[in-house]
Parts: C-alpha cells; sequence; structure tokens
C-alpha cells in the first residue's frame, strides 16, 4: 500500500484560534466568569502536538450529569458556552465527515486512540485493518482543514457531544450502539430529566396530528421532556405541543445536518426547539437529509428515550425501526390506538395486539413512568367541551363522519342522505368547532 | 382573352371572397400564379394540368398569367384548383362565359380530374354573395347548410364540363343518412354511486359552472366528463352554425345531416401544443381545440401533465369567451365560449388525501400541484374530490338517473337563467346577484362566517353566490337562495389542490 506522507499536520494550535474573543461565535457570549471548563491554555500548544486536555481513557464520561455548567437562561442557540480553539470534539467532527463513517467504525476509533491521535492514524493510513478504507479515508482526510473545519462548527453555533469526551451523555455512552459523535444545537442539559419520544407517521391524519400535540403538551406541561424527530406530521405536532406548553424543553434528532432543516416547512419549528431545548443530530454539518440516516437517527431517539409512544404509523413505516430499537434497550412502547379502517393507524393498532400498553393520553404514559397513579381520563366526555351540541342531522352526519378522514361523497354515502343536507350539517358542525375541512377532505375534530 | 371566376378562401374561421382572374395571351407558352398563395396553393398549376389533361381537355400552349384578388389577402389550401381550371377554360373558350355566369367554384383537383373535398366549405360558401355554388361531391352536405346559396356538385372534372356545357343534368346532391347517432353516447345511467359526482356535474350542465374532478386512477373521472355533452341542451341557431362553421374549418367531418347540432366534447391529450389548444398554425390559422370546443365541452384529463403554459393561455378566453390569435401575417378571432372540464390526480402516484396511501415526496407532490397555477383554479366554480366507488355499488345497487332524466331538469334551469336575461347562470354579472339570487338570512350567516374566517375571497363569495342560484333552480326553489344551496355550492368548491403550497 502506498505510504502517504500526512499531509495536514494536525500540530501545533494556531494561537489565533485559542483565542476566546476571536472564536466566540456571538458577541457577549459565554458569560463571565471564563471560557467553558475546559478552555485552552493561553497561548500553550503543547509541545509535540498531543492533546492538551487529556482524553478520558475509553468508556463512558463519569457520571450522569453533563460537566457543562451552561450558562442559566442563556439559551440561544449561537450563545452557548462553545468551547474556543481547536479542541478533540474538533478533530472528532472532522473524523464524522470521513465517507464511510458510520457510528460503529467512529465510536471504534475513539475507544482505539484519543481523537487527535486517531486523525493523525487517519492521515497516515492507519487507521482501520481494511486497507481499501484506511487509504479512502487518508485521501479524504488530506483535503480537510481541521481548524477551518472547527471555525465553521464555532460560527455556525453548533457544538460537538463527543464520544468518550466530557459532555457526552450517560444514558448513550451505556448504549451498546452510542453515536461516535452528536452535533448540537441548544442547551445540552435539556437532556437532564424524564424522557418519552413521540413518534409517528409523517402522512398522519388529523386525529394522529392532534393526538401528538396534546400528548406533546401535556407530557411537556407535566416536566416530561419530549424526543422526536422534527419531521412533518405526528413528529413536528409533538413537538410543536411541547413548545406550547412552555416547561420542560423539548429534544429533537434530527436526520440531516442541524443546519440543513427538512423539510423546509418546519423551518421556524426547528428554530424554536433549537432555541427553547436541544437540536440533536449524528449527521455532519450540510449533510443531506438521505433515507438510511432516518433509520439510524431512529435508534438515537429511542436510546433517549425511557418510553416510546408511537401516535400513527403505517404498517411499513419508518416508526418499527424506532420501536425495535427501543425493544433491544428495553424500554416501554405504547401505541395510540386508532380506527382499524384508518391505514395510518395499521401499526400502532398491530402494537397494541401484540400486547404494548395503549396511550390514550398523557396520564396513560405518566403512569408507565411512574410519575401518576390516576387513571387514565380518556373516554369520558371532555367537561370543558364549550361546543354548542350537535342537532339531531348534525349527529346523524358526524356519527357517518366517524374518526376517519372521509370526502364529502364518503360521507353521503355513509349517512345515505342528499349532498345539500350533508353540507348544511357539516357546515353547521364546522362552524361549531366539530369538524374540518383540507383539500376537500373532512375529518372530525376532537375535544379541546 | 380574360376571365374572372369567383371563389373563396379561409381566414381563421372566416371565409373572404376571392376572385380568380386568369387571362390568356399569344406569347412564350408558360404559367405564372400571383395574389400571395401560399405554398399549397402555388401547386394548383401542376395539378390543373395534369386534371385537365387527364380529363381529356386541352391545355394552352399560350401565355397564361393567373391572379388571386385581393392581391393583400392570403390564399390557403388546394380550394382554388377548381376555379382555376373553369377560369382556364373559359378563357381558352372551351366554355361560354355565360355558362359561369353567377356561379362559385371551391374544390381541389385530383390528377386524374377527380374533385376533392377542401377544409371551411361552410364558412367559404357562406362568404360569397352568388346565386349558386359548386362544390365536390363530398363537401355538398356542408354546403348545404348555409342555405341562401344553390349549391351544384361534381364529382369529376369532365362531368362538371359537361353540365356546364348543358349536355348533361346537374346530378342531385347525395341525400345524407338518416342515422340518429346520439345512441351511441354515454349515458348517466351507468355510472353507479358517485352521487356527489353526479350532483356536481348536473349543476355545472346547468350553470355553465367550470368544473374540477380530483381522484385517484379509477375514480370515474373520466367517465364523469364523458357524460357532460349529453346534459347539455341541443345547439340551436346560431350557436349551431357558429359550431358548424368552426368544425368546418379544422377541416372535420361534420355530422350527416350537416349542421352541428350536439355540442362538442373535444378531449385534447396532454401533450397538444399551446398553437393546437388555442389556434393559430403556420400552414393557416387553424381553431384550436378550445374553439372547436365552442357551445360544447373541453375535457382536460391528467391536467396537471399539461404544461403549464398551456394552461395558463386559457385564461384569457375562459374570461372573454373568444380568443384573439395574432401572427406576424395576420390577427384573427376565434369564438371559444366552452365548458372547462379538468381531471387531475391528486399527486403523481394519485393516492394521496389524508388516508395517507400517497407514496410521493412532499417535493414530487409539490411540484405535481405547481402546473395547475391559482389564477387557473379560481375559474372553477365546482371542485370536487370523487373517491374510488365501494364494490358494492359497482356490481349491484340500482341504476342512477338516465342523461334524459337529468338534461329535462337541466333545460328547465337554463330557461330560468335565461329569463334573467343570461345564458346559464355562470354569465350572471356581480351587480346583479343581490336582484336575482337574494339569500335568506340563514344562508347570509353561512356566507358571513366563511368570509370572516377567512376561507372565502370576496371573487369566491360572487361565484359561491352563482352556484347557489343554479342549485336553488336545479331545485325549482323559489327567488330565494336558501341555507341548503349556499352550503352546497361551498361544499362543491374545495380546495382540492393546495393552490400555494407552503415552503
Amino acid at each position: 500500500m502506498n505510504e502517504r506522507p500526512p499531509t495536514c499536520d494536525p500540530a501545533p494550535y494556531d494561537p489565533a484560534l485559542c483565542d476566546p474573543a476571536l472564536c466566540d461565535p456571538a458577541p457577549g457570549g459565554p458569560a463571565p466568569g471564563g471560557p467553558a471548563p475546559y478552555g485552552p491554555v493561553p497561548g500553550g500548544p503543547a509541545p509535540g502536538g498531543s492533546a492538551p486536555y487529556g482524553p478520558v481513557p475509553g468508556g463512558p464520561a463519569p457520571g450522569g450529569s453533563a460537566p457543562y455548567a451552561p450558562v442559566p437562561g442563556d439559551l440561544a442557540p449561537t450563545a452557548v458556552g462553545l468551547e474556543p480553539g481547536l479542541v478533540p470534539e474538533g478533530f472528532v467532527a472532522a473524523l464524522a465527515g470521513l465517507p464511510g463513517m458510520g457510528h460503529r467504525r467512529l465510536v471504534a476509533l475513539l475507544r482505539r486512540w484519543p481523537p487527535e491521535d486517531a486523525w493523525r492514524q487517519v492521515l497516515g493510513g492507519r487507521a482501520d485493518d481494511d486497507p481499501g478504507l484506511a487509504d479512502l479515508w487518508c485521501r479524504a482526510a488530506a483535503d480537510v482543514d481541521v481548524e477551518e473545519l472547527w471555525r465553521r462548527h464555532l460560527r455556525a453555533g453548533v457544538g460537538v457531544l463527543a464520544f468518550g469526551r466530557p459532555g457526552y451523555p450517560a444514558v448513550l455512552a451505556d448504549d451498546h450502539q452510542p453515536p461516535g459523535v452528536l452535533f448540537r444545537r441548544g442547551d445540552p442539559s435539556a437532556l437532564d430529566g424524564r424522557r418519552v419520544g413521540i413518534v409517528g407517521t409523517r402522512r398522519c391524519t388529523r386525529y394522529g396530528r392532534e393526538l401528538a400535540h396534546e400528548l406533546g403538551r401535556d407530557l411537556a406541561a407535566a416536566g416530561v421532556r419530549v424526543v422526536s424527530g422534527l419531521a412533518a406530521g405526528v413528529d413536528g405536532a409533538a413537538h410543536a405541543g411541547a413548545l406550547v406548553a412552555g416547561a420542560a424543553p423539548p429534544i429533537a434528532v434530527v436526520g440531516s445536518g442541524v443546519d440543513v432543516v427538512y423539510p423546509r416547512r418546519n423551518a421556524q419549528l426547528w428554530a424554536d426547539v433549537a432555541a427553547a431545548g436541544l437540536l440533536l443530530s449524528e449527521a455532519p454539518l450540510g449533510a443531506a437529509p438521505e433515507a438510511w440516516r432516518f433509520p439510524v437517527r431512529n435508534r438515537v431517539i429511542a436510546a433517549l428515550s425511557e418510553v416510546v409512544v408511537v401516535v400513527e404509523s403505517h404498517i411499513r413505516g419508518g416508526s418499527r425501526y424506532t420501536v425495535e430499537a427501543a425493544a433491544d434497550r428495553s424500554r416501554t412502547v405504547m401505541a395510540v390506538p386508532g380506527s382499524v379502517r384508518n391505514p395510518a393507524s395499521a401499526y400502532t393498532n398491530a402494537l397494541l395486539a401484540d400486547g404494548c400498553p395503549p396511550a390514550r393520553d398523557a396520564t396513560d404514559v405518566l403512569v408507565a413512568l411512574g410519575l401518576s397513579t390516576a387513571g387514565s381520563g380518556a373516554g369520558a366526555e371532555a367537561p370543558g367541551d364549550q361546543r354548542p351540541s350537535p342537532g339531531p342531522i348534525e349527529s346523524d352526519v358526524l356519527d357517518a363522519l366517524g374518526w376517519e378522514p372521509a370526502s364529502l361523497e364518503g360521507v353521503v354515502l355513509r349517512s345515505a342522505r342528499s349532498p345539500a343536507e350533508v353540507m348544511v350539517a357539516l357546515a353547521h358542525l364546522e362552524r361549531d368547532g366539530w369538524v374540518t375541512s383540507t383539500h376537500g377532505w373532512w375529518e372530525r375534530v376532537g375535544h379541546g | 382573352m380574360l376571365a374572372t371566376i369567383p371563389s373563396a378562401t379561409l381566414l381563421g374561421v372566416e371565409g373572404r371572397r376571392v376572385a380568380v382572374e386568369v387571362h390568356v395571351s399569344s406569347g412564350l407558352p408558360g404559367f405564372t400564379l400571383v395574389g400571395h398563395p401560399d405554398p399549397v396553393c402555388r401547386e394548383a398549376r401542376d395539378r390543373v394540368r395534369a386534371a385537365l389533361l387527364s380529363s381529356g381537355l386541352p391545355w394552352p400552349t399560350k401565355r397564361v398569367t393567373v391572379n388571386l384578388a385581393p392581391g393583400m389577402l392570403r390564399k390557403v389550401g388546394p380550394g382554388l384548383d377548381l376555379p382555376i381550371a373553369v377560369g382556364l377554360m373559359v378563357a381558352t373558350g372551351e366554355l361560354e362565359p355565360e355558362a359561369v355566369a353567377g356561379c362559385a367554384f371551391v374544390g381541389e383537383l385530383g390528377l386524374d380530374g377527380s374533385l376533392r373535398r377542401v377544409p371551411g366549405i361552410v364558412p367559404m360558401v357562406g362568404a360569397l354573395d352568388v346565386r349558386a355554388v359548386v362544390v365536390p361531391v363530398d363537401c355538398a352536405a356542408e354546403a348545404a347548410v348555409v342555405g341562401r346559396v344553390r349549391v351544384r356538385v361534381a364529382e369529376r372534372l369532365s362531368e362538371l364540363v359537361a353540365c356546364l356545357r348543358g349536355h348533361e343534368p346537374w346530378p342531385e346532391p347525395p341525400r345524407p343518412p338518416d342515422v340518429a347517432c346520439s345512441a351511441l353516447r354515454p349515458d348517466l345511467a351507468d355510472v353507479r354511486g358517485q352521487p356527489v359526482g353526479r350532483t356536481a356535474l348536473e349543476i355545472s350542465a346547468a350553470g355553465g359552472h367550470h368544473l374540477l374532478l380530483s381522484g385517484p386512477p379509477g375514480s370515474g373521472k373520466t367517465m364523469l366528463a364523458r357524460r357532460l355533452p349529453g346534459l347539455l341542451p341541443a345547439l340551436e341557431g346560431d350557436d349551431a352554425l357558429v359550431a358548424t362553421t368552426i368544425r368546418s374549418a379544422a377541416g372535420e367531418a361534420l355530422p350527416p345531416g350537416g349542421l352541428v347540432v350536439e355540442p362538442p366534447f373535444r378531449a385534447p391529450h396532454h401533450g397538444a401544443s399551446s398553437v393546437a389548444l388555442i389556434g393559430g398554425g403556420t400552414a393557416w390559422m387553424r381553431p384550436g381545440e378550445i374553439s372547436q370546443a365552442h357551445r360544447g365541452v373541453l375535457f382536460l384529463d391528467e391536467m396537471a401533465e399539461f404544461p403549464r403554459m398551456v394552461l395558463d393561455a386559457l385564461r384569457q378566453p375562459l374570461e372573454e369567451g373568444v380568443v384573439r390569435v395574432s401572427r406576424a401575417r395576420s390577427s384573427v378571432t376565434f369564438p371559444a365560449r366552452f365548458l372547462l372540464v379538468g381531471a387531475t390526480n391528486p399527486c403523481p402516484c394519485g393516492e394521496a388525501g389524508p388516508e395517507g396511501r400517497c407514496r410521493c415526496s412532499d417535493a414530487a407532490r409539490e411540484r405535481y400541484n405547481r402546473r395547475l397555477s391559482g389564477p387557473l383554479l379560481d375559474r372553477f366554480d365546482l371542485r370536487v374530490v370523487v373517491s374510488r366507488p365501494d364494490v358494492a355499488h359497482l356490481l349491484g345497487g340500482p341504476p342512477g338517473e338516465s342523461t334524459a332524466v337529468v338534461a329535462a331538469r337541466v333545460a328547465a334551469a337554463r330557461e330560468r337563467a335565461r329569463s334573467r336575461g343570461v345564458g346559464c347562470n355562470a354569465e350572471l354579472p356581480a351587480a346583479l346577484l343581490d336582484e336575482v339570487a337574494p339569500l335568506t338570512p340563514a344562508a347570509a350567516s353561512v356566507l358571513e362566517h366563511r368570509l370572516r374566517v377567512g376561507a372565502l375571497s370576496g371573487r369566491g363569495l360572487h361565484r359561491v353566490r352563482r352556484v347557489a342560484r343554479t342549485i336553488a333552480d336545479l331545485a325549482g326553489a323559489g327567488e330565494l337562495v336558501d341555507e341548503g344551496h349556499v352550503c352546497l355550492a361551498l361544499g362543491l368548491r374545495a380546495e382540492v389542490v393546495p393552490a400555494e403550497v407552503a415552503a
């Protein structure tokens, strides 16, 4: 094999990079009192280029809580206390961007060497036993300017949680498939607390969106962190609900780079979650939302959650990856029951048939967490329903509509009334908030 | 010697008089054709020569000049072959000038001396101011539609000369076969289930409201649309004549009776260019699909597959009922008052809906829906989601109402619209709505709620009121428009395609 001379010499540090004033991503960023706990030694690159911060020798960070000391109340994504200067996390970020670098290979590298040494091994073409892969990495790494890459992270306000480094979440360090790196926006202390994953299909019905929103809202109000994927449909609705509650911070694990908003229409929600909670991704900056990243991402959601609630999912939906990953880790999986005729509830109903506990509302989930002993109030008419009760024809039409979406034609056929009669009833019901229509489809609205 | 023969040419859907002047003089033998002929017309020289010789008639060894007057007008097509041949015979003394006096000629010549059909006989004959016209025998029925001009037919040039010389009597024009082809039209009774689709179809026919059908493949969109022309009243008077003129000018075969009385149904494929749809063209200004659908139905299946530019070209004719086609050489106005029926899938795979069976990506769906512009969608007064009918309805179930029953209701509703001074309710001016479509208090409150929550725009309000008027007319209700009518009008105006997908 060809012995390529390392073209990118990792040593020594550029002193300019170590100046907190230069590296600070936002003016007035870290609170007075100094830089992050492992701030660089001023002007002091260690001779020989070895990491000056002494890597934690193999294994998870001690203790569950992060040794981060985030600035209280200062949760803006660009203003979180980021490590100035070139730190080992910078090398981990560079390693994560190499081609063919999955979480298993990255963790294997980090278990073998400290980040900086690992990078040097990569440059030397000795990082993997497979010469082809080592050579591929070597060639890719030759073009990477680690300092510039790290500066990009600082500018973007993106922090890095690296496997084996301080600050890496303990719950993941104990996992059997830990992420080698997590890029983050927002406050990592959001992870401290009870966490529930709410997942489901992107192509959900209104019922699913409502339930996800209510669960997210009520769980967050009870102090539970909502973990989800910020996707369209159920995921986004759960996070939107958690934000409405304004209590426990939401946690999002996304499939693309934290700077690549996907889907685009969730841009506002994406920013809100990063501001109020934590946005995590295994994918390096600029990574496109490729299809393979989502099942991999789902295992992180499962690993971070104590309970996983599936709100709505098709029989072959992506939620089953989350459920399998949760079962692997002995996490409780709960499912929201849906209509047996609704294909979007097919998987959740199958889960219930397999013996998963049902999640009818947030109380069911809180009971599963041991946070509540009260029985679920689901099924009873909500006492706070302010809507005027429907008339006889309206009730009939509402029954015909049921809890599945239907076109006008569907309702007409089911209720055996004339289109005009049905439309009058639907117009009354819509005015009173019992039903809603989108793109010619009618759906029943739950209470609240 | 000089001869002048009246004839006509086609400009768009209008006929224009042409005087064919033939001058024969001594000199170097030759044939010159002047007077702005198009390439097809210019080829007349070779066709006429061969036809004369094949028919045993002499070709003059003299200098022949043919002028097509007026010189400014472009002469299109082969229809001037016959008048050139006749003029030549008169100029050379083969025929007496008296034999052709007061008679016009239109037709193409075959090399064997046969007379062939040309497009646009109806408008061309209509433009003539002569007592009689000679046309190819295949065009007899078309020429007879005009009525004012005596129609003489001939099958061959030799036969025509014999008749003109008085050696033989003129042949009788062939009698059109009396077949009622309306029996072959699809009937509404074949449609099983689909109560909302049928209702929308009936309202569309009665009020002249454009209809958009959205639904998965196999939900019966095309089946419904094909039954719409049967619900429309038969064409009468001027409408029939205009429709006949357009069809003739487009070169399409006319029905056996000559006059087009059944509302036309045009379903261009989505590969159609905007010229094919709107009209125009390089050879001659041919009426497009929208003009051929005049007073009938233009059905655009797979509407989102049409190029967006082609669809947006429909907006102006939809508003004005005519389309002006301007080219460097000429500018032509085509009539284009048609009922637009669009059919579209909700997404490329066709399964989108809240049930979530769709397998398309968000981006693909967005691209698909962007093809239909908001302003075009706004032209559809009726936008209906149709779903696949139940198996029970398909296999058993009672047949629905037949076309005849529904058409009778439609005719009655149209009669009521005519009493308001408009052809159909879709043409009601907004200013007249308060007078002819007053709302009951309950109906007004429904509309007010929609306006308040922003689900209805000012223009949408007028459209809903027109549709509600039609629904009331169909129901035989009085002058007042009821809550039920308004609610149904609103329900049949669903946002079936998200006009602007959130980015």
